[in-house]
């Protein structure tokens, strides 16, 4: 863990992030700005998930919230402002919802993450259907593209700083300890609870930041757009592809999805669907740590494990299984 | 010496030269006009009988004339179109894109209210006009979006003319079900207002998602109170849905009304005799006037018998293209000109005359339209009425 | 609202509970068996509709006889996704918790898969075909003859497969082996064939489902996921593990579901099922009939 090598890779990065604006196409400017918005949601993603391992299935809601926050607050709190209130109330519900529900692991937390992500989905739909009589918001006055590149940019910079900071902290020691054996970090003296709910309210700041940047993009937003699972899904999916124990595979990761969304999403959207379902299923069963845990060392077990299983379809016997 | 001038003549002469044949064919450059329509998803039924085949058949047409006469000059028309998959998202960014970055000369709307909501201020950001075939939305007007025009009668006029309709012809009692969508929210709205005062009581009124698979035990509960009249504020699947299934349950009120998709011939298909006395809405058919006639046989001839246009949006769309043809051939290309063109002055179309206050069309009145043996017949108001009303739904066969 | 309104509410309740019981059970015998909770379920239902459809529609295959067509496809489907994916999860987890955990990170990924590549090969739209569409009277109330056939072979199908995984000695195995895979293992219960097997059952289950689903409602590549949420909503009702509590927990839902909507609006179907889901998922976790 060499913090200062991180802090440098992560500068040169946004610096060059930042040129980007000035010299790209409409196109790369575009995809780019996808690529931060991932890059920030899967980070801050993994930053909790990625060590406690809680498989959170949550972050539709929060960036949901937080668009919605910006939609409603933009004319009166400002683009900042606005930002703000989107974390801060991204945030709260995060608490609430982690103080119900963490103390439920593995498979019980990720369906019930997403149960309560289409929960307020729908409860939102239904007041603004029967209660406001409207379907959703039209943004009227929006920011520059270039500050709402900037504004992202800021962001992921803001939680790959984060997860630096944090690996190396305390808080950070606290839940990788969670993620290896809760139990026993609790009997350390680990105040489990206070840390489980604090990570997942840190993810669902920036969730809900990322959220309220980027409503503006969509000049008109309703609860079926921004509260989308799918957007959950897919900062899933590249947090667990790009490693979600590691600092770089989520950004890693989220570069590589961003190129395939921009270049299929629009003409071959099913491809670029049925790529990412393929991808996450090979990543699981071959490259459970991620893309960033390929080494040299993965691709001559690959081998082997390829020469073995071709030895065992011709001798036509299984392996025993361990129950 | 001699040969360096030579050269710096030839230079010069060059791009001359190249220049000429450009010159040439500047006379063919086509005018680009992008749209996204749903061609997958939910909308596609809607899309596909009463917008994207006017916009095909449009430009077929004009350019089988030689081209669009853009003041004076004739030029083919290149469409640039795409998917969007019903997919709101997909639909912003390609207008975007085609606005933004794409630069084309004009642009057609994509299909539903929702849609259309999205992409309006994208309109008037660019300043593209945008002559809406498929949108209602009282909401849009009060935007007040100087390049979004919308052709359909809003749902005031709409609502209004059913209730008078149904009132001239002793209804007293009502049930609603409607479409949680911008369309089915805002025409309910109006619909309500509408009946205040009518003498006509609303004994049951529901709301149900885009996509619902069932809705027989509203409507078993509906027939339980045996309403006079049953108004359905739905889309295209829904339509059939409730039609299917109120046979299924036995729901026969004197007055069955659904929205869109009763004046698809598909509807007739679907429901075959049990379509005969249906209501819907509906403002033409070929017997509206001579131009609705040549509309209706040219879409029958490309298109074939199995796709004829429908009897409400279609109108408007072609409509639509009319207005926007005019246009071009007065003003040219000038996007502002185009758009002062449409605002100001009256328009001779297929449906009659057409005028915009703001982005509403004030020329066609609200109507409602009824199955008669094989055609969908405007019979409210009298004044545009293509046949009488019948008074009673027969049981459903 | 009269009795006989009544009875038609609560006997549409059960139709559309029906079907979420015949879906729910092959979700549980998955989860219950081997731990893989298949969000994926879902979409091999939608492929069972699709088969339906297609044979229907395009070579005049009656749809009553794609039932057994479709258990049979999709249960060599799911021996075929057993083999290729599970296993190997199940060779390289360290722990159940991770196995549970990639288990589903894995059904996550089919889910994609399967709904995409329908939507590639069949488009987005809706579809439908007419199969025993006439009312039938029963008593005052009237139902379209497909819903009743619907209600009847849901039934019939979950019963089947609680009456096998009692009497049987496959069944008896497959219990022994949900209550304690150690022990069942040492009993010498073969957990290297029973559970391709029971995966595949699991699925044909949802073709099942889906087949009779085709016959009622219109068809779309986006159909499943609904089902594979009402279906988790349904085990968790009735217990993770328990059969006869999927069968309850998902005509309750059902009827629930339509008593609410008839006192609110359809719109509110959705929120009113992830209310209960969360209410449950909260206070019981283990399932409303669970024993402690």
């Amino acid at each position: 863990m060499n913090t200062k090598r991180d802090l440098l890779v992560l500068f040169a990065l946004a610096g060059w992030a930042l040129a980007v604006p000035h010299y790209g196409s409409e196109f790369a400017v575009s995809m780019a700005l996808t690529c931060l918005m991932y890059a920030t949601l899967s980070s801050s993603w993994s930053l909790f998930c990625g060590s406690t391992r809680y498989l959170s299935l949550a972050t539709s809601a929060f960036f949901g919230i937080g668009a919605y926050c910006s939609a409603l607050s933009l004319e009166q709190l400002g683009w900042l402002g606005a930002i703000g209130l989107g974390a801060a109330i991204a945030a709260a519900v995060a608490v609430v919802m982690g103080a119900a529900v963490l103390h439920l692991r593995g498979t019980y937390f990720a369906v019930l993450t997403f149960g309560m992500t289409e929960l307020i989905r729908h409860a939102i739909t239904t007041w603004e259907k029967q209660v406001t009589g409207t379907v959703g918001r039209v943004l009227t006055v929006v920011p520059e593209r270039d500050t709402v590149y900037l504004t992202v940019l800021g962001l992921a910079v803001l939680a790959i700083l984060a997860s630096i900071l944090v690996r190396r902290s305390r808080f950070g020691l606290a839940m990788a300890g969670i993620g290896a054996d809760e139990q026993r970090a609790q009997t350390l003296g680990v105040n489990t609870r206070l840390v489980k709910i604090s990570g997942f309210a840190l993810t669902a700041a920036f969730a809900g930041a990322v959220g309220a940047a980027m409503s503006v993009r969509w000049t008109y937003i309703d609860p079926a757009t921004v509260f989308n699972p799918f957007i959950g899904f897919q900062t899933v999916l590249i947090a667990l592809i790009g490693g979600a124990a590691t600092l770089w595979g989520p950004l890693l990761a989220a570069v590589v999805f961003s190129l395939l969304a921009e270049t299929l999403r629009l003409q071959l959207p099913q491809l670029y669907m049925m790529t990412l379902g393929l991808l996450l299923i090979l990543s699981v069963l071959y490259l459970p740590g991620g893309l960033a845990s390929l080494r040299r060392e993965t691709f001559t077990m690959w081998r082997d494990d390829i020469r073995s299983g071709w030895r065992e379809l011709r001798a036509g016997k299984a392996k025993k299984v361990p129950a | 010496m001699s040969t360096r001038r030579t050269v710096v003549q030839a230079l010069a002469a060059a791009p001359a030269a190249l220049a000429f044949p450009s010159l040439v064919r500047a006379q063919a450059a086509p005018v680009r006009v992008g749209y996204a329509i749903a061609r997958t998803g939910p909308w596609t039924t809607g899309a596909q009988v009463s917008q994207e085949p006017n916009y095909l058949l449009w430009a077929e047409q004009q350019n089988a004339a030689g081209g669009l006469n853009v003041k004076g000059t004739k030029r083919p028309i290149e469409l640039i179109s795409s998917d969007d998959q019903s997919n709101i998202e997909t639909c912003v960014r390609t207008y975007e894109k085609l606005m933004g970055s794409d630069k084309v000369d004009l642009v057609l709307p994509p299909w539903g209210s929702n849609a259309n909501f999205a992409v309006a201020p994208l309109a008037n950001r660019f300043g593209y006009p945008f002559l809406a075939p498929t949108a209602l939305s009282r909401r849009l007007i009060e935007m007040k979006l100087p390049y979004f025009f919308l052709m359909l009668q809003q749902p005031k006029p709409m609502m209004d003319a059913l209730v008078d309709m149904l009132k001239a012809s002793g209804a007293k009692s009502a049930a609603v079900i409607y479409v949680d969508d911008l369309f089915g929210l805002e025409n309910y709205a109006a619909l309500k207002v509408a009946l205040a005062g009518s003498g006509i009581s609303l004994v049951e009124d529901k709301s149900y998602p885009l996509g619902v698979k069932d809705l027989s035990p509203v409507l078993r509960s509906m027939k339980d109170k045996n309403p006079d009249a049953f108004i359905g504020l739905t889309y295209p699947p829904d339509t059939i849905l409730a039609s299917k299934q109120a046979k299924e349950v036995g729901f026969n009120p004197k007055f069955f009304y659904a929205s869109v998709g009763t004046a698809f011939q598909l509807y007739r298909n679907v429901m075959q005799a049990g379509a005969e006395g249906v209501l819907g809405m509906g403002s033409w058919n070929g017997k509206t006037s001579a131009g609705a006639k040549a509309y209706f046989d040219a879409h029958v001839k490309k298109f074939g018998a199995a796709k004829e246009p429908d009897r409400w949006a279609s109108g408007a769309a072609w409509a639509s293209l009319e207005i926007l043809t005019a246009a071009v051939a007065k003003v040219g290309l000038d996007r502002k000109a185009i758009r002062d063109y449409v605002a100001g002055g009256e328009h001779n179309t297929i449906l009659g005359k057409i005028k915009f206050a703001g982005s509403e069309n004030v020329g066609t009145p609200g109507t409602v339209s009824q199955w008669q043996k094989g055609e969908f017949e405007v019979v409210w108001p009298k004044a545009n009425a293509t046949a009488p009303l019948v008074p009673q739904k027969p049981a459903w066969v | 609202m009269t009795a006989g309104a009544w009875l038609e509410l609560i006997a549409s309740g059960l139709i559309t509970g029906g079907v979420y019981a015949l879906v729910a059970l092959g979700l549980n015998l998955q989860y219950g068996l081997m731990r893989i909770l298949n969000i994926a379920h879902g979409e091999f239902l939608m492929v069972g509709a699709f088969l339906t459809w297609m044979a229907t529609t395009q070579f005049g295959i009656s749809p009553l006889l794609m039932i057994p067509v479709a258990f049979a496809l999709l249960m060599g489907a799911g021996l075929a996704v057993h083999r290729l994916v599970f296993r190997r999860l199940t060779r390289t987890s360290p722990n159940l918790d991770v196995f549970e955990a990639r288990g589903l990170m894995v059904s996550f990924g089919l889910m994609f898969l399967v709904q995409n590549f329908a939507q590639l090969l069949w488009g987005g739209d809706l579809r439908g075909y007419d199969f025993l569409t006439e009312p039938v009277a029963i008593g005052s109330a009237q139902f379209a003859a497909n819903k009743l056939l619907l209600l009847a072979l849901a039934l019939a199908f979950s019963a089947a497969l609680i009456v096998t995984l009692k009497k049987t000695l496959y069944g008896k195995g497959v219990r022994a082996l949900m209550q304690s895979p150690t022990g069942a293992q040492l009993v010498g219960i073969d957990t290297e064939r029973l559970h391709p097997l029971m995966f595949g059952v699991g699925l044909g289950l949802s073709g099942v489902a889906g087949c009779l689903l085709s016959m009622t409602y219109t068809i779309s590549p986006s159909m499943g996921e609904p089902y594979t949420v009402t279906a988790l909503i349904v085990i968790t009702l009735g217990g993770f593990g328990s059969m006869s509590g999927a069968l309850v927990g998902g005509l309750a839902l059902g009827v629930i579901e339509a008593v609410g909507m008839h006192f609110t609006s359809p719109s509110l179907k959705s929120l009113l099922s992830y209310g209960i889901f969360i209410a449950v998922l909260l206070w019981r976790p283990n399932g409303l009939f669970a024993r402690k």
